[in-house]
């Protein structure tokens, strides 16, 4: 899916952590985190990227963000529409740090990302005068503003991190993030940590801000009801694959994968109501570093057949937009 | 003051509470003051019956269950206050060495992080049967017969080489099914699960929410449920308590709790759930953020967050009241015909 105007097409990307061992520290193997995903990212538009932990999700995020260096694949940025693309993994390191501005993160607790030491406005400063974007009594209202625009008061400023709760300090992570008016921001687990009071004050932000500066947004999270509110597409991650990618409604009303179909009966509903009689999966996620043969799968899947321990089932087209990774897929005749 | 004679669970059903809480104050001295974690909390859990407690992070629902526990470092903490029955008899009033042997017969506890309960260095047999060697004297060939099957019992597989594994070499799921395991270990009347599946993925979360209500119905226990996540309530509790700043706000069973939310704060978390929320819709979110337990405003502790509040509801602590015509649901507010409009 190539449309003229969208932000990120990512083909192939892998990042496999090799593994040593022994005294002349032989490479006996690799964690393969990522083992080659495609997929696409328009402007103003919100991907989430889901699935349980270890199955790739940062990985994929840093890697795309090149603070891990992929190992394979491809990553063609398109920073305004019928500009040219540039292949983000191509770059020298100092071409890729032009576009850093662009390209942003933000993480499940800000706290690790915060130098305890440095008050909040100096740290979302710092990227202006690093850049030299702005100095003195300009740059001290810069962070005024991006402070209010996070729904901070300005005179925090001068506090340092620790004297914030948790959801303060996750509006101090995206004001940072925003300094540099990126077009792609990478939220890691971003809302995960935080109450449900306080996740909703953080994710109407983000929304707001999506409007206001036509961001898009990479959300990871394993926190599906969140996905489901904020996300206009979809992938599902599982051992390092996206095994199904579509629109939220599609991914929500019409999963195809046995694992989507999976996750989303295990999300306690939070209506007494509709208590769930339904059948659990079994096990746990396999290991990244001998996953199973074929589809990875079938030891979990409980529609599993003989083939999908032998073959790889390859993503096919359920409907416009909507591919699944499974041989019991729907398979719609167009497309 | 609620009258404990009309505590909920007595007043709506025959049957004893297992576990009555009145009053409860368990505070820590601070370098800030004094920190009124639990500050009047009363709730009952009945036989067999699985209470839920929510709210949010800091409300005190974990220093709750940790006074049940005897388990309160003191100091910094310290009992200001109430009480604490189980099967009628106040645990406040008990000996360390009583209490020890009621936290490995009667009452058991699980937590969020297994890790952090479990010793690195013993095997997770030898942690099963240091427990019943201890409480129930059994020796050690029988002890790890019983770790044996009580891994089996969990859902561990292969159970006899699990065994002899160390913490480390299980995943996050593995180890929660070896505390639950240690806590069953002793046939416990009560399992205080503390937040048992927010470190888990959902899939591995059902697995152990299913676990424990089977373990529940074979063995007919109490499960006294803290959690933050309103979905694991909905799908598991009979009762829930709602806690804000130290107080339970609102006791009602579940289905009358989820249709009929009474207390402002309760209303506002159901408000602020993504799953109500249709695509694209603002979700409502209650303002500010919970209040230090150190200052704690006066009367209602909400009411710096509450769009309703009044001058009275400043001036005095509302009482968790029952309300007209619904069996055995509390709330403390001044003002329910306001919030019902809500
Ligand atoms: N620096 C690293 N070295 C080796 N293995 C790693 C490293 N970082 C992550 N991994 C492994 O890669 C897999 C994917 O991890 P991660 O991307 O963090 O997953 P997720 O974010 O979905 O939980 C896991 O098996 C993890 O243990
Ligand atoms: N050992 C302690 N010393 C001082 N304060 C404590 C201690 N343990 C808990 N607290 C305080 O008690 C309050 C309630 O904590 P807790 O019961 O853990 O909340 P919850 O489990 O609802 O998130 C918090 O303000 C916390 O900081
Ligand atoms: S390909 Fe086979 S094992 Fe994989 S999800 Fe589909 S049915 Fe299950
Ligand atoms: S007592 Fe007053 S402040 Fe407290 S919840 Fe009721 S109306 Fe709001
Ligand atoms: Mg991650
Ligand atoms: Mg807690």
């Amino acid at each position: 899916m190539s449309a003229p105007d969208n932000l990120l097409e990512v083909t192939g990307l892998k990042k496999y952590f090799p593994i040593y061992r022994g005294i002349l520290s032989r490479h006996v193997g690799d964690v393969k985190a990522v083992d080659g995903i495609d997929f696409t990212l328009g402007r103003q538009e919100t991907l989430s990227v889901v699935g349980e932990s270890g199955c790739g999700k940062t990985t994929a995020g840093r890697s795309l963000l090149r603070l891990l260096t992929p190992t394979a694949g491809e990553a063609l940025y398109r920073p305004e529409p019928g500009a040219p693309q540039v292949n983000l993994f191509g770059l020298s390191e100092r071409k890729m740090r032009a576009l850093r501005r662009d390209l942003q993160i933000i993480f499940q607790d800000p706290y690790g990302s915060l130098n305890p030491r440095i008050t909040v406005g100096n740290a979302i400063g710092e990227a202006l005068s690093v850049h030299g974007i702005a100095q003195g009594s300009e740059l001290e209202d810069r962070v005024s503003e991006l402070l209010r625009l996070v729904g901070l008061r300005p005179d925090v400023a001068n506090r340092f991190p620790h004297e914030f709760s948790g959801g303060q300090r996750q509006r101090v992570g995206i004001a940072r993030a925003l300094t540099l008016r990126p077009k792609l921001i990478v939220c890691d687990e971003a809302v995960s940590a935080l109450d449900v009071s306080i996740q909703a004050q953080v994710l109407n932000l983000l929304g707001d801000l999506q409007e206001e500066f036509g961001l898009s947004y990479i959300f990871i999270a394993h926190d599906l009801s969140v996905v489901k509110y904020i996300s206009d597409r979809v992938a599902v991650m599982y051992l390092g694959r996206i095994v199904e990618t579509g629109t939220v409604e599609q991914i929500f009303e019409n999963p195809q994968h046995p694992y989507t179909k999976a996750l989303l009966a295990a999300i306690p509903v939070p209506d007494p109501a509709r208590r769930s009689q339904r059948v659990h999966l079994e096990g746990d996620v396999p290991s990244p570093i001998s996953p199973p043969s074929g589809c990875h799968f079938h030891t979990r899947c409980p529609v599993a057949e003989e083939r999908c321990s032998r073959e790889t089932p390859a993503m096919q087209a359920c409907e416009e937009g909507h591919h699944a990774a499974c041989f019991l897929a729907e398979v719609c005749s167009s497309t | 003051m609620t009258d404990p004679s009309q505590s909920p669970a007595t007043s709506s059903n025959g049957s004893k509470p297992l576990l009555e809480l009145r009053e409860l104050k368990t505070h820590f001295r601070v370098d800030e003051g004094l920190a009124k974690a639990v500050d009047g909390v009363s709730y009952s859990l009945r036989e067999g019956e699985t209470l839920g407690v929510v709210g949010e992070s800091g409300c005190g629902k974990s220093v709750t269950a940790l006074s049940v526990m005897g388990l309160v470092p003191m100091p910094p903490g310290l009992n200001a206050g109430g009480e604490i029955l189980f099967r009628g008899e106040n645990l406040l009033l008990r000996s360390e060495e009583q209490m020890r042997a009621i936290r490995g017969n009667e009452i058991a506890m699980i937590f969020q992080e297994p890790m952090t309960a479990l010793n690195p260095v013993y095997t997770v047999g030898n942690q099963i049967m240091e427990t019943v060697m201890l409480h129930q004297g059994m020796d050690a060939a029988a002890a790890r017969e019983h770790a044996i099957g009580m891994l089996e019992k969990v859902g561990i597989p292969s159970p006899l080489s699990r065994v002899d594994e160390y913490p480390h070499q299980l995943s996050g799921g593995m180890r929660q099914r070896v505390m639950i395991a240690i806590a069953m270990s002793c046939n416990p009347s009560l399992l205080i699960a503390d937040e048992p599946t927010t470190a888990l993925d959902v899939t591995i979360q059902a697995q152990i929410l299913d676990l424990i209500a089977d373990l529940q119905k074979a063995e007919g226990m109490s499960v006294l449920l803290i959690t933050h996540d309103l979905g694991v309530v909905a799908q598991t509790a009979h009762h829930v308590a709602v806690m804000y700043a130290g107080k339970v706000v609102e006791y009602a069973t579940v289905g009358e709790l989820f249709s009929n939310p009474r207390h402002p704060y309760s209303i506002g978390l159901f408000r602020s759930l993504p799953d109500l929320a249709g695509a694209g819709e603002r979700l409502e979110t209650i303002p500010g953020m919970v209040p230090s337990a150190t200052h704690f405003p006066s009367g209602c502790r909400f009411r710096t967050r509450c769009s309703i509040a009044t001058d009275l509801c400043a001036s005095q602590v509302p009482s968790l009241d029952p309300m007209d015509g619904t069996a055995g649901h509390t709330v403390a507010c001044h003002h329910l015909e306001e919030a019902e409009k809500l």
